[in-house]
């Protein structure tokens, strides 16, 4: 790096030395910073994939395995993805990690802010949705987006909560939500086991649902594990496991050429 | 490089937009307005859910239909209902429609280079009482009309709507004149009818079906009084009034 | 724009009770320049039997000649008129025969077929350009106005019609749907298809 600040340039407008920081024959020749234009628009680097999440009748329940993919390298297998904002939401995260991380940042700094108000109120899950929704779809205006799909899910008031927003500030809510390939493969699943019943699963049928999915996504999609992690907010408060190992069996693809190992 | 080379640098645009299917529909009456819209909300052949309404209530008299990219219409809608607020505090009345039909062509004109990816329905009751209909295009032009479908299933709405409302291609009996504005009955049994052949017809329309209904002040009510499940909106007694009605469409 | 789109036109066809209507638009364009007002694109096949072809004009002419040609082949082999379901067949392996080089029309198919017992039931079809039927029991559409066309015909259509209200339905619901399509109408021809007779007319429809 070159620390001498004269030869940063500045943008554009070379003809003049405003300040006369230099003589004139002795200016160094101009390099403008900006001329390959600047780099905003990315790629999600470091990955992780599907979220889940459903209602149920005491609060809200998801999941995501803990495999952060560096395309398709398993470059990271106990990254936690499902952080817990305030005392009533759980914020879950698909896509880009580094943005999740610098979300989970915007998370903390807008909890400290609305503590240090000192006037007890706090927010819920909706207010934390909204504020991401803004986020995203502010930065997806700026061409310059965070590269997540994020479920937000909560109970507050004794009321749940469970919505969705990704990097172009589409939002929306339902009963179930899943991201990335869970949209494909679990959300059939699980608005087969949810829809109508919202208000009377028990946590522990509403946890069945969650671990068959997540075992079906590990059958499914490349970029999973079979390790992942449960959370559920109730009015007891959030609550996040530790990782859970997934029990799978592989001796049917014995059977099946192309499936399993291949013998001839 | 189109030859898939490296030595270039490799450009990847990141798109802004998507579309999120649905359709929406406006119909004007003498003394009504009648705003629909159906409540799925899709991204590629995913429904994201069942239940996203795209027809909101402005005031007693406008009711605004955003159809298109959603995020850009949740924004849009945001931002419109921000300044209907403004206004009130500045005037202590309601804007009056025709200025908020002005005031959506100017915002989405504002955006003329990165534009709301939006078609807008603004239904609801002129200030001399007539129910009116103001369409946009997502860059602000805008006119007043009788009737209006938009979004994804418009091709297949605005013929049906044309014939039905307009009387397009049909003929008066001798010496006699189509109606210039059909009774309110006609017109929730047409929009209906829409939406339920867009659903059979169109994999982005279903699910849930939002009817907003303005009257005008001081206006019978008893052809409302039919309808299942009735809800009235009105924030004020005395004015105009807004009714909703919602009805389930197939899911498939 | 698509070859499909290239000269425009629309085609639809409708059952009854006891009868069958097959209506096109009278449009021969040239991407946005109109040429023809007079520009049929339904042909009879036999007494109680027509085929409507939307798309590339010239592959118009070329398929009425090809299936003129099949079908009297057929009709001198077999010693009896071809039947809808029969034909419907000949459409469909015709066209898939140039599957990986299609004629750039989408054919539909209406008539009465004859039953066992003597009597005549309605019958419509349509396939695509490579030939894949559409067998449906209330209408078929297609052409530059299709999405149009299902629309319409959707809210319009019901079960059972008599010719006379068929003949008025589907005329209302081809007008209004090509007056909302740039490619599609100046004028249009409508046959209702009845066990004893078919009657044909010919519609005045907006010049714009």
């Amino acid at each position: 790096m070159d620390h001498f600040p004269l030869s940063w340039g500045r943008p554009r407008n070379d003809a003049l030395d405003a300040f006369n920081t230099y003589p004139m024959h002795k200016r160094p020749t101009h390099h403008d910073t900006f001329a390959d234009g600047v780099q905003r628009t990315q790629q999600p680097i470091v990955t992780g994939t599907s979220v889940l999440a459903i209602k149920y009748k005491d609060g809200i329940m998801m999941a995501a395995d803990t495999l952060a993919s560096y395309g398709s390298l398993a470059r990271f297998k106990s990254i936690q993805r499902l952080h817990t904002v305030g005392s009533s939401t759980v914020l879950g995260a698909s896509g880009d990690l580094s943005d999740f991380q610098y979300i989970q940042s915007l998370m903390e700094d807008l909890i400290i802010e609305e503590h240090t108000a000192g006037d007890h109120h706090e927010l819920g899950p909706a207010e934390i949705h909204e504020y991401l929704a803004q986020v995203l779809y502010s930065r997806r205006t700026k061409m310059d987006p965070l590269w997540n799909s994020l479920v937000v899910g909560g109970r507050k008031d004794s009321k749940n909560f469970l919505a969705y927003v990704d990097l172009l500030g589409t939002t929306y809510s339902s009963s179930s939500i899943a991201t990335g390939y869970g949209a494909y493969i679990a959300v059939p699943l699980l608005r087969n086991a949810v829809d109508g019943r919202e208000n009377t699963l028990t946590e522990e049928e509403a946890r069945k649902i969650i671990v068959d999915c997540m075992r079906v996504l590990f059958y499914r999609d490349a970029r999973s594990l079979n390790k992942f992690q449960i959370s559920t907010v109730t009015d007891a408060g959030v609550t996040i496991s530790e990782p859970i190992q997934l029990e799978t069996t592989w001796s049917f693809a014995e059977g099946i050429r192309g499936y399993g190992a291949q013998t001839q | 490089m189109p030859d898939g080379s490296f030595s270039h640098p490799q450009q990847r645009q990141f798109n802004p937009y998507t579309e999120n299917g649905g359709t929406i529909l406006a119909i004007a009456g003498k003394d009504f307005s009648v705003i629909a819209g159906d409540t799925r909300q899709s991204e590629g052949y995913s429904i994201q859910t069942r239940y996203a309404p795209k027809v909101f209530r402005l005031t007693d008299r406008a009711v605004l239909a955003v159809n298109g990219f959603a995020a850009d219409g949740n924004m849009f809608v945001k931002k419109v209902q921000q300044r209907l607020e403004w206004y009130r505090h500045a005037h202590a009345k309601d804007m009056p429609l025709g200025a908020i039909a002005r005031l959506i062509q100017t915002m989405l004109y504002g955006r003329r280079f990165f534009p709301y990816y939006v078609y807008n329905i603004l239904g609801g009751i002129e200030e001399d009482g007539t129910g009116a209909v103001y369409s946009f295009d997502p860059v602000g032009s805008y006119e007043r009309e009788a009737c209006r479908a938009a979004g994804a299933a418009q091709s297949l709405v605005q013929p049906f709507l044309d014939n039905q409302i307009y009387f397009k291609n049909q003929q008066a009996p001798a010496g006699q004149s189509h109606p210039l504005h059909l009774p309110l009955s006609d017109v929730l049994a047409i929009v209906i009818d829409s939406f339920t052949s867009a659903t059979e017809r169109h994999i982005e329309v279903g699910d849930g079906l939002e009817i907003y209904v303005v009257l005008t002040k001081g206006r019978p009510t008893q052809d409302l009084e039919g309808y299942r499940g009735v809800k009235e909106l009105t924030t004020r007694p005395d004015g105009d009034r807004v009714f909703l009605i919602q009805r389930e469409l197939k899911k498939d | 724009m698509s070859i499909m789109q290239h000269n425009g036109g629309s085609v639809i066809a409708m059952v009854g009770k006891d009868c069958v209507a097959i209506a096109s638009d009278l449009r021969l364009g040239v991407q946005s320049l109109s040429i023809s007002s007079n520009f049929e694109k339904i042909f009879p096949v036999t007494e109680r039997l027509y085929v409507g072809f939307p798309g590339l004009a010239t592959d118009v002419t070329t398929l009425r000649e090809v299936f003129r040609y099949r079908v009297n082949m057929y009709t001198i082999k077999e010693e009896r008129a071809i039947e809808p379901t029969i034909f419907t067949q000949l459409v469909s392996s015709t066209l898939y025969e140039r599957r990986f080089g299609p004629y750039f029309i989408e054919p539909v198919i209406a008539g009465l077929q004859k039953t066992p017992s003597g009597s005549y039931e309605p019958f419509i079809a349509a396939t695509d350009l490579i030939g894949c039927i559409n067998f449906a029991k209330d209408f078929v559409v297609a052409g530059t106005a299709s999405e149009k066309l299902f629309g319409v015909a959707e809210g319009l259509w019901e079960p059972g019609l008599e010719p006379e209200d068929l003949f008025e339905t589907i005329s209302q619901t081809l007008m209004n749907a090509v007056d909302r399509d740039a490619f599609s109408g100046w004028g249009a021809i409508v046959h209702v298809i009845t066990k004893d007779k078919v009657i044909t007319r010919k519609l005045k429809g907006r010049m714009d």
